[in-house]
Order: C-alpha cells, then structure tokens, then sequence
C-alpha cells in the first residue's frame, strides 16, 4: 500500500470519528487484532467480521472471553490471506459498558 | 504498512448515539403502532397481528439472542409474561439479526434452541429484513415498545434490565397503568 493511500485511510478514519470518541480500533499485524477503548466491550456471542472485498468472510476471535461468555476478554484477532484482498468491511457488535445495550458497527477498513 | 500498527479508529458508523439512553419516553396519547408483517413467528400458531391485539396490551421486545444485554433482560419479560398475560398482556419478541445471515441468527432453529434454553413461551418473529426494526425506528438492542389496548405506542425505551430492579418496576407500572385503562 501506498504511502498516498495511508494518509487517504487516516483521512478517512479521522472524519469517521469526528462527532464520537473511538470505540475500538484495529491494528495491522499479523495477525489484525481489535482493540477495544476502555469501558468498551466486543461481543463475543457474534464474532466480529471482516468481509473482504472478494467475499471471505474472515471471524474474529480470542480463546479469552468473559466468564458469561458474552464478551471477550482480550483483543481478538484474526488471520488475514497471505495475498489478495486488503480492504473490505469491518462489522461488529459492541456493548459499552453502563449502557446496557447492544450496537451495531460497520465500517469500511483498509490495511 | 504490513507492520504499522494503524490504531485505525471506528467509531463513526454506529447504530445510535449515546444521547438520553435507556430513558423510555412516553408518548401522550400515543402514536399508532406500525403493523406487524413478519411472517415466521415461534410459539405462535400463525402470523400475529397487531389490528388482531386491540383489547390487549401489547409489549414489543426488539432483540437478538447473540446479544447479552438481551438475553439477561429475558427473565424479566418471562415474569412480566407469567404475571400478566391472563389479564391483558401479550408479550411479543421481535427478534431482530445484528449480523447477516453467515452469522446464524437468521436460522429459525437456532432461534428456537434460544427460546427453549431461556424459557421463552411468549410469541416471537423473525424479522430477519429488518422490516419491523426500521418500522418502529430502533436503534439498540434490546428495545422496548409498549401499545395500549387502542394500538398505539404509549411507551419506548431500550437497555438491559433485571428481575426487580428500578427499570423491571418502572415497566411493571406501565403495563399496569396500561391494563387498567
């Protein structure tokens, strides 16, 4: 990836976060991992995906969840294709704690 | 890049914000409710409709059975159903997928493994198109709606409650409230 196409996608996550405070973010590896914000938590009953712009769809996942299961219990991480498809859309469940709710989030990703 | 760490933050295509949560707004007088026009329902003999409900005091539960805040709040509604439903309350949940299909909420025997494991004997549809969500406007799960006898919506509001706690007693007042109407 381009140096141009970085700057493009911190653009672009930057805008993405204007009127809310992150709520997780996701670091290139290997493995691309997901890392919540504190009070943050990341459904663990519905792993997260990344659909590739070639149609995998790649899960999320960490062998530490909460002891409901509801929750991970640390970053999960998923394995990407040695070649092909570096973008596609991140889709997540979060529940914040406090909140006592569930939110969806979608996202475009490049990495 | 492959080894930059991006920390590309997510946050801004989120289903909802943060404003005036889990406050339930009643509505003077009420608005109608939309109809329901699910077609795959569980524990239920056919489609349910709400224009079939007028006389009865229906309460809407917008949930997922992946979704934690949901499931906990279950045993509540399970109370609420045990306790009212001879006197005028149908409890119906709208179970509504986060994810799609490749995540298996859409699957009506998943649906129904999740109802038999929480005790749920309450009607249910499937409104894997999202019609019913996008109809009643809801952005969380879980989500509360609750109609009066007449079919409209006198009561709203979202977020996990508990078995006597103060949101369980403020949604037992409202359905008494509504039964004795």
């Amino acid at each position: 990836m381009t140096k141009f196409a970085m700057l493009v996608l911190a653009t672009l996550a930057i805008a993405a976060c204007h009127d809310h405070p992150p709520l997780v973010a996701l670091e290139a590896g290997p493995p691309l991992r997901l890392v919540a914000a504190p009070r943050v938590r990341i459904n663990a009953r519905l792993k997260p995906a990344l659909e590739l712009d070639d149609g995998t769809v790649l899960r999320f996942d960490s062998p530490r969840v909460t002891s409901d299961s509801a929750y991970f219990a640390a970053a999960p991480t998923v394995a990407t294709p040695p070649s092909g498809s570096r973008h596609g859309t991140l889709r997540l469940s979060v529940c914040p704690a406090g909140e006592r709710l569930c939110r969806l989030v979608v996202m475009a990703v490049a990495w | 890049m492959r080894t930059l760490s991006m920390g590309l933050l997510l946050a801004g295509v989120v289903a909802g914000t943060t404003a005036a949560l889990r406050s339930a707004v009643p509505s003077v007088g009420g608005t109608p409710a939309p109809e329901l026009t699910s077609t795959s329902w569980l524990n239920a003999d056919r489609p349910l409709r709400l224009s079939e409900l007028r006389g009865r005091v229906v309460l809407l539960n917008f949930w997922v059975f992946t979704c934690g805040n949901c499931t906990r709040t279950v045993p509540s509604l399970v109370a609420y159903d045990r306790h009212y439903r001879e006197r005028g309350l149908t409890i119906i949940g709208i179970h509504t997928p986060e994810f799609p299909p490749y995540a298996g909420e859409h699957d009506k025997g998943n649906l129904a493994r999740a109802l038999a494991r929480q005790g749920i004997a309450y009607p249910n549809a499937q409104d894997n198109d999202r019609r019913t969500w996008d109809a009643y406007g809801i952005r969380y799960w879980p989500s509360f709606v609750l109609i009066d006898k007449r079919g409209m919506i006198r009561y709203t509001g979202y977020g996990e409650f508990h078995l006597d706690d103060g949101d369980f007693r403020t949604w037992d007042q409202r359905i008494q409230q509504l039964l004795a109407e």
